[in-house]
């Protein structure tokens, strides 16, 4: 028992180290986020066009709109995602924090789940201002938990994936050009069935859980594919 | 280093047999295999589109063995290796999306339709063409390995997703690989039943051409591990001579 106590206590305090990390660096990025306001406002002011234009152009047919309302809202989830991910993820090498970040006594993958967490969060915000915008334009029920919860978990997903392909971009000649090339067909096996899901779910009146289950099934194996696949290889990327 | 462009021999024998197992396996596809009853002379398409799926999988997974090991040992050599390999599994989907799609056309009279298979298929091919544009977009040798290997790893969970999605959704596409149930299930979306002389005589085929296809991804991974081999030489010579020169004028 005596042997075990010294053991159990280092780890203890190792994943207590971990957790102070991850818990500065999120609230960090929200610190700025609350001075600067530059991430979320520049997505919602993004998306909010998007809407807009996608309501035009469907203008004349209202009902295919109503149909097509879960991939827009997917779609438009996903390209202001990748302006939050350059935005939250360049501010660190425009400002050169990575490299106070990266010689902090800390493990490279608090660093990685602290920016996991703190761009899931931003897409959030943005997601809410979103599904406001969408219940008013297309008179859905997207307030519906299940809905949400897939949202949830489907942001997860795509933001783990997001940080790792970002942080390699941001690293690179063409930058912002190459990260939807590289994100958007590595997000779509989790985007696919979390618009089918939301889509199951939003249009019938009576919708069963038994319907969608299979997709959420497949979102969870996927967010936790990724994030296992971010936090083992983070601190590759960001060695310099 | 490479010094001469000649094949060695290796290299050579690996061609050859690789040639001939392909030509076995077209005799044993046209010849040796049975007409299938429903789809008749069309069904002989699954030993080429299977041959060259299997191969298309199992190329991203050395692909991926490969970027794990280069991240470990950064030795350029797993760099070449996941390179190559990703180039030619990336050939051998789209052979077998070709080859799909041709049979697609008599048994499900459609060229093309977005079942979860065919779109998870599509996305993984799109996933590792995006590869090269990454490994474009980077100058430095070392960082470009390393990205590219981490690259690699990410990309296979759409390899994974693919795998995984089939067996949890419906599909018009039936699963080959996988369990009795699954076979019966495909057996009776189309393919002939695998009990009796007929599926026995399918079942020889189909390990044939999936033989022959294995000949020929390794053939092609020796060859295109061999160019870049020698791709990288040019290289070095280029800066040697450039060094040289500059070294001459000063």
């Amino acid at each position: 028992m005596s042997e075990h106590t010294p053991l159990t206590r280092a780890s203890e305090s190792e994943s207590k180290v971990f957790l102070t990390a991850v818990w500065a660096i999120v609230w960090k990025d929200l610190r700025i986020e609350q001075h600067t306001r530059q991430t979320i406002s520049v997505m919602v002011m993004f998306s909010v066009v998007t809407v807009i234009m996608f309501n035009f152009a469907l203008e004349a047919n209202l009902d295919a709109a109503r149909n097509v309302a879960t991939g827009l809202l997917w779609a438009t989830i996903l390209l202001a995602g990748t302006l939050g991910l350059n935005r939250s993820l360049a501010i660190e090498r425009e400002n050169q924090t990575i490299d106070a970040l990266l010689m902090a006594p800390i493990p490279r993958n608090a660093i990685y789940l602290g920016k996991v967490i703190s761009v899931t969060l931003f897409t959030l915000a943005l997601e809410v201002v979103l599904i406001l915008l969408f219940i008013v334009f297309f008179d859905k029920p997207l307030w519906r938990p299940v809905v949400l919860l897939v949202l949830v978990l489907g942001t997860i997903g795509y933001v783990a994936a997001g940080v790792i392909v970002t942080s390699m971009t941001i690293q690179t000649r063409s930058r912002e050009v190459l990260l939807p090339v590289l994100l958007l067909p590595l997000s779509l096996p989790l985007v696919l069935p979390s618009a089918t899901a939301v889509a199951l779910y939003m249009f019938p009146q009576q919708p069963v859980w038994g319907e969608v289950q299979s997709a959420v099934s497949i979102i969870i194996i996927y967010d936790l594919l990724m994030l296992t696949a971010g936090f083992l290889t983070y601190h590759f990327v960001v060695e310099s | 280093m490479i010094t001469s462009p000649r094949f060695d021999k290796t290299l050579r024998i690996f061609n050859w047999v690789a040639a001939a197992s392909i030509f076995i396996a077209l005799l044993v596809a046209f010849f040796y295999a049975p007409v299938e009853r429903t789809m008749g002379n069309v069904q002989r398409i699954f030993y080429f589109h299977v041959g060259s799926a299997w191969v298309g999988a199992i190329a991203f997974f050395v692909a991926l063995a490969a970027g794990v090991l280069y991240l470990r040992k950064s030795d350029r050599k797993w760099d070449t290796l996941a390179l190559a390999s990703v180039e030619i599994g990336l050939v051998f989907l789209t052979m077998a999306t070709v080859a799909g799609s041709v049979w697609g056309k008599p048994a499900w009279n459609t060229w093309w339709l977005w079942s979860p298979r065919l779109t998870l298929i599509t996305v993984a091919w799109l996933t590792y063409a995006a590869y090269f544009m990454l490994r474009g977009a980077i100058e430095d040798e070392e960082r470009r390995g390393r990205f590219a290997a981490v690259y690699v790893i990410v990309a296979f969970v759409t390899i994974i997703m693919a795998y995984v999605s089939v067996r949890i959704l419906r599909d018009i596409h039936p699963v080959v690989v996988g369990g009795a149930m699954e076979s019966a299930q495909g057996a009776s979306e189309g393919l002939q039943e695998f009990s009796g002389l007929d599926s026995a005589k399918m079942g020889i085929s189909l390990t044939v051409s999936t033989t022959a296809f294995s000949f020929l991804y390794i053939a092609w991974l020796l060859n295109r591990i061999r160019l870049q081999r020698i791709a990288d030489a040019v290289k070095d010579l280029k800066i040697q001579v450039t060094t040289r020169l500059q070294g001459d004028h000063a």
